[in-house]
């Protein structure tokens, strides 16, 4: 019988999720990358639909709307594929796949690649 | 030879024999157990991953002429046993069920009910404990098929209902939640309500396997189960024409967005056997699942074959592999029950895998 194809090394999970200090939260994957993120930033980028709009794609949030004193009360993961996180400004409706996480990692390396790309 | 030297070299012997799925020798793989040498008498277990493995008397024979072929060795006495792994989750529900498995299709129609119920019981047939959880809450269509009739579940403590149970398997099912013959209306957000209550009030007890059978499509139960239940893997049905190909595509796509490992892609009515002879004739067209699966890199778990019995079996109320078992649909249901239990060992026997079930609070 053959192998199944390992799922992960293409898209990889999460390993382990921590808080780095009060504003960042830290990620290590399956494929041993290290990923940072500002608290703030994931705010902003919140994927629900009440953030962006289900039919046009319109982002909700305006630059500037979110405080910098947002923080994270408490996350969760979801199935095996996303992560929730529940908000200091009482927004939960949030899930963010892995996939979307991997893409918003703000490491330098990924930092760096993003400026390019 | 002192029973402990010729011991060692039975281990050494069975650190030849290879699992053909997990690609380890059996002794590393901590299979080998209870092992007596008793003046060249040799006695052991080999306890293998799930009762359904489909190399179990391949594997014996390998320990038994092995073991033989040693020096000092008069007698070899292998006795295989089986428990089933777990695959790992913490969410506090379904904590006794070791293996939660999906059995999904694009398309309605494709049989995937016929597929369950048949791959449940083959399942069960090996050995393990099984539950059939039926997941289609508009069409329920388990309880027809194995003959259930419809009664109201019997209520424990706290809310818990009690599945019914049919052919040593616990059944669960949205039909015996109304009356015969009604149908359920219900709007998008119910289903999820009643999946939770399937997957959070039912006593399922410990079970090795629980097959899950969805309803067609990518819509609500298909999200609740993938976000709310520890599935373990899904297997998608098809049939062998491009209009189900095309919905059965999407349906392993779903599975890999979020991330469900795939189990591989079953096809049905993939040919038919008339009574004259026993050629295959592949009626629709032939090699679709196939090429399907190959596409995704997942596995092929087989063709089941379209005969009559299969559909009489699902009318009457007993499915073709209890009544006919030596039927090609029978076999090819068993080749199917041992393929997904390998799969599910082999998916645990996997070393990279990505972090459990977990919450946290964010500190100030």
């Amino acid at each position: 019988m053959t192998e199944t194809v390992k799922v992960d090394s293409d898209h990889p999970s999460p390993k382990n999720i921590r808080q780095i200090d009060a504003t960042t939260l830290g990620i290590t994957w399956t494929d041993g990358h290290e990923s940072v993120y500002s608290v703030k930033m994931l705010r902003e980028k919140c994927p629900c639909a009440n953030c962006i709009d289900e039919w046009t794609g319109e982002k909700k949030i305006k630059p500037g709307m979110i405080p910098d004193s947002i923080r994270p009360k408490g996350l969760k993961s979801v199935g095996l594929y996303a992560i929730q996180i529940f908000w200091s400004d009482g927004h939960d409706t949030g899930l963010y796949p892995h996939e979307l996480l991997r893409k918003l990692c703000q490491c330098e390396a990924c930092k760096k690649a993003q400026l390019q790309g | 030879m002192s029973d402990q030297a010729l011991q060692e070299k039975v281990i050494e012997a069975l650190k030849t024999v290879k699992d053909p799925d997990l690609h380890k020798d059996i002794v590393s793989l901590g299979f080998v157990k209870n092992m007596k040498v008793d003046k060249g008498n040799v006695s052991f277990d080999v306890e293998l991953t799930t009762p359904a493995c489909p190399v179990k008397e391949q594997l014996k024979t390998e320990c038994q002429t092995k073991t033989q072929a040693i020096e000092g060795v008069s007698r070899v006495h292998v006795n295989m046993t089986a428990v089933v792994r777990s695959s790992q989750h913490d969410q506090p529900i379904l904590t006794g069920v070791k293996n939660i498995i999906a059995v999904a299709s694009g398309k309605g129609g494709v049989g995937k009910s016929t597929v369950s119920a048949n791959l449940a019981i083959a399942l069960k047939l090996s050995g393990a404990s099984v539950g059939l959880m039926d997941g289609d809450i508009y069409g329920p269509s388990i309880p027809q098929m194995l003959g259930i009739p419809i009664t109201s579940p019997k209520v424990g403590e706290e809310n818990k209902f009690y599945p019914h149970e049919k052919y040593g398997m616990k059944v669960v099912s949205a039909a015996f939640l109304t009356k015969q013959g009604q149908p359920l209306m219900l709007r998008g957000p119910m289903l999820g309500g009643i999946i939770q209550q399937f997957l959070q009030n039912v006593e399922w007890g410990d079970l090795d396997y629980l097959v899950i059978d969805l309803p067609p499509g990518t819509g609500d139960v298909q999200l609740t189960l993938t976000q709310k239940a520890p599935l373990s893997g899904a297997i998608v049905v098809t049939t062998p024409q491009e209009v189900s190909l095309i919905d059965a595509d999407k349906g392993v796509k779903m599975f890999q967005q979020v991330k469900v490992p795939l189990l591989g892609i079953v096809e049905n009515m993939s040919y038919f056997i008339c009574d004259g002879c026993d050629k295959k004739h592949y009626i629709f067209r032939s090699g679709g699942g196939k090429t399907l699966a190959e596409n995704f890199n997942i596995p092929f778990l087989g063709e089941i074959p379209i005969i009559p019995e299969v559909a009489e079996g699902g009318d009457s109320g007993v499915p073709i592999i209890m009544s006919h078992p030596e039927s090609p649909a029978s076999l090819a249901y068993k080749q199917l029950a041992g393929k997904v239990a390998a799969q599910l060992s082999i998916h645990q026997a996997k070393e990279d895998k990505a972090g459990a079930a977990f919450e946290m609070a964010w500190k100030e």
